[in-house]
């Protein structure tokens, strides 16, 4: 009897137990009744009763929450006061009498540094025929000078523990070494000999068309590329920037030294240079250096400017569409004309990609991201990955969204894609705009993180904008968008406007062109 | 893309003015003006909508007028000194502070695959994947939306020795950052849901791990190299993820997560601001009892996976002894590593990738059948692997493992190595170094992981100093050990044509 006693009061007892899981060090499932005595007496306990009690303790661990842990972090998007931490080390900019541009800012306590130049020349100022001479003319200016060989240049940077690296894009080429403080005279020496006395010799030339057509394999296996590439193809044809950066390969087998050389005589000129710099250096010493290194360099005063606006990009409502059944996975990519760099709706564009946001199926945010598109896709599992994208161009831009999905789900795919961009022209939360706003502004300013990145951005800043802008500036602009801008400018880009479509892979499903057009508005009276 | 025909005829149709209107797929929007900087200006939004945003926000290239900015930072700043505190409870924390927009945070826990039993194997792997889901305090979405609406980055890796995990972030959100990191390491629920979706999603992803041969045949030279802790998978294996369940990962977690063997690691944070936000949420964590680090006895051994495929991977590895303990030696080793180099035969990119290191000269200048070849090594605490990775067609196999033996010999023999490529070895190792400093993320994992592996963060002087230091006889030293300890051999692949596990160890040691 006393044992039966027991038993019940134990049973009784059991709901005021629990709440000892504040005690961190239980571990997590200590608490779990199933050790709980059977009782013998009294209503039996049914395998439902146990299920329930530990559901409900399992629950319960979340309603107790310790205050200690929740004074500063919020769910809820709120405008943060930046204006302690946004002073960074000043830009000095000096423009040389030949019209090139030094740029640096320095950051002494670093032991390292990045110089590079940064050229306001790239694919989309060739023609049809000379297509990929950008890009070409990127591999073949490691390729020895008249005072070093392949061989010694390699040697040098790699003696001194350097890089060297290029790229090429449709508005820039870039050429920028990282090295050590004491070696940054000699890497700006190095610089400063490949660009202006490329010895170019018809063999290596010859050499490099296999490089360069392995690269091009290399990127046609890359779906997200060859979406872009065939998305600009169609959105821009007839106009510079529909062309690829690697040129077709019949460019590629053709390109010849005279190609080149005219390429870098008409594009590399001083006033389309800026020289940037970044980490352990000084800027007076960067400037005399400069001075007296590129001295060869034409002082051509046509800009790139004039040159866009002599053949401007169209942007044209078309589409592409590749079919390839054996695929697993399709990819389509659909895009609105976007706003050009200088163009002031170009930060609230900036927003409102942040806002779409992008997402995979391996992200940790699953379901519960802020971004509504992110949302309807994890929660319907209607695709493998998500992207929105925001490009820009002297004189045009591409705005839109990017997504990878099984070829079953493409139709409600586009319907949320084509719903969620359409929404932002008339219902638009000051919640998410708040959000959005502050995503951009620190992955702007978490993306700089090390020298390279610095200087990377003082030279596109000064070749795109012809200044760089203070992160108290770039703030404000970014706070001076709200819901309503948001809506204005969704009614410029997007409202009624034509898209440019390029897909890829089993998209039999996928909606045709007039689907897409049609679901840029809506009907509302 | 068009077919070029087609392209032809829609240039026609285009040229065609009333036949390009009925041609829905290709209006051709208005030309923009010729002036591109006035083109903003140009295009007049709608009138309802024009808001006091157009008015007042010049094109990019103007700066905003009115706007007062702060004032810029010297130039000439020093870096600030690594600050430790040790609570009562054993936990450390600390910080460099530094001055710009953003900082990073990291908590680093001396927990890995190498504590796990034999019931508990594959709970590390979950563990990383469980991290930053629901608390005691806040739900998974909850947590979602704390990071989204500062904009921060958060992320969790696991090791065999360590785990990290780590919060990038503008300073302005520093606190509410301290506060969930902590949160989410100190009081993880693992929640059925969670964890079975996590299950799952890590059942799914065993095929995949094939598809990264490096870091398979990696996981493979541990399982046979090692007998004990570092043989422990650090990939979740099928069998154990039908046993793991949220108690047992519970148990392991309040088993190694005690407050002696974590590091809270700051860089950009000022010490006491840090301490005053922190030092709250963490005082009360238990201190567990004390842990003997399990061992682990380097054996040598083979591995063979056989998957259909044209290429095979081989991977050759030796024990290195003594690990971050000893570090010399294991500044001998990064440098010795970055002496032999290597990489792909195919790389994009300008010099200053190692183009001039050994493995690239005498292999894959060499052989256009190897498709690449590298050194790599991977150090523990107490030991260590180091040897060579490599791809080729399956039918050269035979012949790239003999050149990759050939290689690991050379760098053991003495006058085979200049002083010339020594030279470019300790540049290369000194300037990584240094830029690797450059980065705030790297830097707080530095701090973390130093403070677990040492008790202190060593300065860079004295890496720098044990690499000035460092000669050709101590390299050769080095690779003779090195050679000394039983061969382990991973292949992923058409295996094949590999050659015996034997015929390659006789290479090394003369048999007995």
């Amino acid at each position: 009897m006393a044992i039966r006693k027991l038993l019940t009061l134990g049973r009784r007892r059991l709901p005021l137990l629990h709440p000892s899981r504040s005690a961190s060090t239980v571990p997590a499932a200590a608490a779990t009744p199933s050790d709980v005595a059977p009782s013998t007496s009294g209503p039996p306990v049914m395998h439902y009763d146990l299920l329930v009690r530990a559901v409900s303790a399992k629950i319960q661990r979340l309603d107790n929450p310790d205050s200690r842990f929740l004074r500063y972090s919020s769910p809820y998007p709120a405008l943060a006061d930046h204006t302690p931490i946004v002073a960074v080390p000043e830009t000095r900019v000096t423009t040389l009498p030949n019209g090139l541009r030094v740029a640096t800012e320095s950051t002494l306590a670093s032991r390292t540094a990045t110089v590079g130049v940064w050229i306001d020349a790239g694919s989309r100022f060739e023609t049809d025929e000379t297509n990929g001479t950008a890009h070409f003319l990127e591999h073949m200016i490691f390729k020895g000078t008249a005072d070093r060989t392949v061989r010694q240049l390699e040697e040098e940077i790699e003696n001194m523990g350097g890089h060297l690296n290029a790229y090429t894009s449709r508005e820039q080429t870039t050429y920028y070494a990282k090295m050590m403080d004491k070696d940054v005279p000699k890497a700006l020496e190095i610089l400063a000999d490949i660009l202006q006395n490329s010895s170019f010799d018809e063999n290596r030339i010859n050499r490099e068309r296999d490089v360069i057509l392995r690269e091009m394999e290399e990127v046609e296996g890359q779906t997200e590329e060859v979406i872009f590439d065939h998305l600009h193809a169609t959105a821009f044809q007839y106009t510079p920037l529909g062309r690829t950066i690697l040129g077709p390969a019949q460019n590629i087998k053709t390109i010849t030294k005279e190609h080149l050389k005219n390429y870098i005589s008409t594009h590399y000129t001083a006033p389309r240079m800026v020289i940037s710099a970044a980490g352990a250096v000084k800027h007076e010493d960067i400037v005399e250096q400069v001075k007296k290194l590129f001295t060869k360099l034409s002082a051509d005063p046509t800009t790139a400017s004039q040159l866009v606006a002599k053949e401007p990009a169209v942007f044209t409502g078309s589409e592409v569409r590749i079919i390839d059944d054996d695929l697993p996975l399709a990819q389509f990519a659909v895009a609105f004309s976007g706003a050009s760099w200088t163009d002031p709706d170009s930060i609230a564009l900036m927003v409102m990609q942040s806002m779409l946001g992008s997402w995979n199926k391996g992200a940790g945010g699953g379901k519960h991201m802020g971004s509504e598109l992110a949302q309807r896709i994890a929660i319907n599992e209607i695709a493998e990955s998500m992207m929105a994208f925001n490009t820009n161009y002297k004189d045009t831009g591409l705005f839109g969204v990017y997504a990878v999905a099984k070829p079953d789900c493409l139709d409600d795919l586009a319907y949320a894609i084509m719903y969620e961009i359409n929404k932002m022209s008339y219902r638009v939360s000051e919640a998410d705009v708040t959000r959005a706003r502050n995503q951009l502004k620190s992955s702007i300013q978490l993306h700089m993180d090390g020298t390279s990145p610095v200087a990377e951005d003082i030279g596109r800043q000064l070749l795109t904008y012809g200044r760089r802008i203070p992160v108290a500036e770039l703030f404000a602009r970014i706070d001076a968008v709200d819901a309503s801008t948001v809506k204005r400018v969704a009614n410029r880009f997007i409202f009624d406007q034509d898209v440019a479509i390029a897909a890829m892979g089993p998209i039999k499903s996928l909606p045709d062109y007039n689907w897409f057009r049609r679901r840029t508005y809506m009907l509302r009276y | 893309m068009f077919p070029s025909s087609n392209r032809f005829l829609l240039r026609k149709l285009l040229e065609n003015g009333s036949h390009c209107r009925t041609h829905i797929n290709m209006q051709p929007q208005r030309i923009w003006g010729h002036d591109v900087a006035s083109r903003y200006l140009s295009d007049k939004p709608l009138s309802w909508s024009e808001g006091s945003y157009v008015k007042h926000l010049p094109p990019l290239f103007h700066p905003l007028s009115g706007l007062k900015l702060p004032p810029f930072l010297p130039d000439s700043l020093e870096r600030y000194p690594t600050k430790i505190t040790t609570l009562p409870n054993g936990l450390k924390i600390a910080s460099e502070d530094a001055p710009g927009p953003a900082a990073c945070l990291g908590i680093y826990v001396d927990s890995g695959s190498i504590y796990e039993t034999e019931e508990s194997i594959g709970v590390t792997h979950l563990l990383e994947r469980l991290a930053f889901k629901s608390t005691k305090n806040r739900s998974h979405m909850c947590i979602v939306h704390d990071v989204e609406v500062t904009g921060g980055n958060v992320g969790a890796s696991a090791s065999r020795e360590q785990m990290g995990y780590s919060y990038d972030t503008l300073k302005a959100y520093l606190q509410g950052a301290v506060e969930l990191l902590i949160d989410c390491v100190r009081n993880p629920l693992f929640l059925d849901s969670e964890v079975e979706e996590q299950l799952t999603k890590v059942n799914g992803e065993i095929g995949e791990i094939a598809k990264d041969p490096p870091q398979f045949l990696l996981e493979s030279l541990h399982l046979a190299g090692y007998s004990g802790a570092l043989g422990n998978p650090l990939m979740a294996p099928e069998a154990a993820l039908k046993r793991i369940n949220g108690s047992i990962i519970g148990k392991f977690y309040y088993e190694n997560y005690t407050a002696d063997r974590m590091v809270l690691a700051a860089f950009g944070v000022d010490h006491e601001h840090l301490l005053s936000i922190a030092e709250p949420m963490l005082h009360d964590l238990p201190k567990g009892l004390p842990v003997e680090v399990p061992k682990s006895t380097y054996t040598g051994g083979d591995f063979r996976q056989k998957v259909d495929s044209e290429k095979t991977h081989v991977a050759l590895a030796f024990e290195v002894p003594g690990g971050w303990h000893q570090d010399k030696d294991a500044t001998v080793l990064t440098v010795l590593q970055t002496l032999m180099g290597g990489g792909g035969s195919f790389s994009a990119g300008g010099p200053g990738k190692g183009m001039h290191s050994r493995l690239y000269l005498r292999v894959l200048n060499q052989y256009q059948q190897v498709q690449s070849l590298s050194a790599f090594s991977s150090i523990y605490n107490d030991s260590g692997l180091f040897g060579i990775h490599s791809t080729t067609g399956s039918d050269f196999v035979a012949k790239a493992v003999d050149i990759a033996a050939n290689e690991l010999l050379a760098v053991a023999t003495p006058g085979q190595v200049t002083e010339v490529e020594l030279r470019r070895a300790k540049n290369a190792t000194k300037s990584a170094v240094l830029m690797n400093l450059e980065s705030r993320a790297i830097v707080t994992e530095d701090i973390g992981r130093q403070i677990l592996t040492y008790g202190c963060r060593k300065p860079v002087e004295h890496f720098l100093q044990c690499l000035d230091e460092l000669t050709l006889d101590d390299l050769t030293i080095m690779a003779q050990k090195i050679v000394s300890s039983p061969l382990t051999m991973a292949s992923l692949g058409d295996v094949d044509c590999v050659p015996s596990y034997d015929s390659v160890s006789r290479r090394f040691h003369a048999p007995i």
